[in-house]
């Protein structure tokens, strides 16, 4: 009977050293917000800062190079392109099993895609191949983002489609600072980051639809002044624990 | 145990005694009454048919139940030739999707086997082993699924699939063929879209003078690059909808042809969403130029009405999409712009596409 209980409680210790500590999933969710609010697509109630108002029929997008960092000088990869859809809730997140225990303490991620990604062709098995695809003839690639939506009472559509031109560059990176330490007590957590559509067109440099709403693909000053108007106040990053 | 031994080597040597044959259930000369496997069997074997994924394109979609074989492809092109499909024997696949038309229907509407006129113009059967979505309306998501469709379609071959199974099984043929492409004995109607899908799979246009220029194998005139230039910018916009090598997005679109109410609701009637009123599949531009009459109601009989269309801006309605930013407006081409624009649209024509056997 001894000999019994003996080997009970090995069995027991064996099979609790090796039960997994609570693992951590981290669900990265893509938001879009309009002067603070959830963006609600189709629905004339935004004004811009030049005083247009206007509505949001379609967003697409790429962010890429999505990485956390940590204190002692580890990255973590989540995503290497992630395409968001607003008409297609499956591209609002998605999730990394098993983040490895550390002290997380910012996070990078590229809007659009740098000069090596940015081929013509690359990712011509991905789904958001021929939505993006930016033609060969004006530098190739794909676009970095396109929104649009109607303008002036719904009379006029606007088009504001992003990406390399003819060869330039005008995808950026943002670093933001997060605080995440990832141990094996803290359970599931998310990190949103959002965009704020209505800042792609207010600062620095205030741009209205009635001017350049007709498109801008192979305006080089225009790309410059929204990608400035991204790197300024854009993007937000939220952890949620 | 020696009475026991005994026992087998006689129920061994009885059994030596039976005929010789191929013992294995999956063998296609499988013999239940034989008990010695003599190496004869002889089993289900087809050919596989590659797909050369041609230059700028992805990787095709083929249904992992459906894999492509010369048996099926050539199966399914006698089906998609053969009016047995039809109720009365008259009207076959290609009657309507006709290869000098890039497998279309030079005609706006096609007349069915009890001589009515459909209401949406053919469709061109180009490349869709690249999209996953078809018909004008978006109605089905696999060629499979769409093949049900046309065979009972009471405008057009208005046939039962009850009664295409019962002529296809008394046709010995037929009968051989399936069984050579599926290895069945008796013939569905699931395995005759299976088939019709992969001869379809096969009709790939990959060598216009468009392509030859894309491979850098031959040079655009300055017409057509002049016309490149403005289907690539958003001059034109054209590439928005109709970029990448298959020239389509696959997506649906309302570019602005009517103001509401809408005599057809396209992708509305099939999703139910009446945001999507409106909206009709975006269609290659790959042959365009042989696939004349164009829209999905086949409205504009000639490239420059459709050239005149956008031009002009479109109409505008709630469903109209963002890309027709110059609604109302006009893209306000030249004479020389608008022709510049054609002739590139003739370099998407695939010579040997249009006159394949």
């Amino acid at each position: 009977m001894k000999k019994i209980l003996f080997i009970t409680s090995l069995i027991l210790i064996t099979f609790s050293a090796c039960e997994k500590p609570n693992q951590t999933d981290l669900t990265l969710n893509f938001t879009q917000t309009i002067d603070g609010a959830e963006l609600t697509t189709n629905s004339m109630i935004y004004t811009n800062s030049a005083g247009e108002d206007y509505d949001v029929q379609t967003l697409k997008y790429l962010i890429s190079d999505i990485n956390l960092h940590s204190d002692d000088g580890y990255t973590l990869l989540l995503d290497e392109v992630h395409f968001i859809d607003i008409s297609d809730a499956s591209t609002f997140s998605f999730t990394i099993e098993d983040v490895p225990n550390n002290n997380y303490t910012s996070i990078s991620y590229t809007m659009g895609l740098d000069t090596i990604k940015n081929t013509n062709n690359l990712y011509i098995n991905e789904s958001y191949h021929s939505a993006m695809a930016w033609p060969e003839t004006n530098g190739g690639g794909y676009h970095y983002m396109k929104l649009e939506g109607a303008y002036n009472n719904d009379s006029t559509f606007y088009n504001t489609h992003t990406g390399g031109t003819m060869g330039d560059d005008y995808s950026f990176n943002n670093v933001e600072d997060i605080s995440l330490t990832v141990d094996d007590d803290l359970g599931n957590v998310s990190i949103n980051l959002n965009m704020e559509i209505n800042n792609w067109y207010n600062s620095p440099n205030q741009i209205e639809f009635s001017s350049y709403g007709m498109g801008i693909m192979m305006n080089m000053m225009m790309q410059m002044n929204i990608q400035m108007n991204g790197i300024t106040d854009v993007f937000s990053v939220d952890v949620i624990k | 145990m020696k009475k026991l031994m005994y026992l087998v080597l006689g129920t061994s040597l009885l059994f030596s005694c039976k005929k010789e044959g191929c013992i294995d259930p999956i063998a296609l000369n499988y013999n239940p009454d034989v008990h010695i496997n003599n190496g004869s069997c002889d089993y289900f074997t087809t050919t596989p048919y590659d797909i050369i994924t041609p230059y700028g394109f992805p990787d095709m979609i083929i249904p992992e139940d459906n894999p492509m074989t010369i048996e099926g492809v050539q199966l399914g092109k006698k089906l998609f030739n053969d009016p047995i499909l039809s109720a009365n024997n008259t009207l076959a696949c290609i009657n309507c999707h006709m290869p000098e038309s890039s497998f279309s229907d030079p005609n706006q509407f096609s007349t069915g086997i009890d001589g009515f006129l459909g209401n949406r113009n053919s469709s061109a059967l180009i490349n869709l082993g690249w999209s996953s979505s078809f018909n004008w309306d978006g109605s089905s998501t696999t060629l499979e699924e769409q093949a049900f469709e046309p065979i009972t379609n009471s405008l057009e071959m208005h046939n039962s699939w009850n009664n295409v199974e019962n002529t296809l099984n008394q046709d010995e043929e037929y009968l051989l063929l399936f069984k050579q492409a599926y290895n069945i004995d008796y013939i569905d109607s699931t395995h005759v879209v299976m088939a019709i899908a992969q001869f379809e799979r096969t009709l790939i246009s990959n060598n216009s003078k468009f392509d030859k220029y894309s491979r850098g194998e031959e040079v655009f005139t300055t017409s057509e690059l002049n016309g490149f230039a403005i289907f690539n910018s958003e001059k034109g916009d054209c590439f928005h909808c109709h970029g990448t090598s298959l020239l389509t997005d696959n997506l649906f679109h309302n570019n602005g042809l009517d103001s509401e109410p809408f005599l057809d609701f396209g992708l509305g009637n099939v999703t139910k969403n009446t945001s999507d009123n409106g909206k009709f599949k975006t269609p290659t531009l790959r042959n365009i130029e042989v696939s004349a009459p164009y829209m999905h109601d086949g409205r504009f009989a000639t490239l420059e009405k459709v050239i005149e269309h956008y031009d002009s801006g479109g109409h505008f309605s709630s469903t109209v999409d963002p890309l027709m930013k110059k609604l109302g407006v006009g893209l306000n081409l030249t004479n020389q712009e608008k022709s510049d624009l054609i002739a590139f649209l003739k370099t998407l024509t695939d010579y040997d596409y249009i006159t394949s056997e």
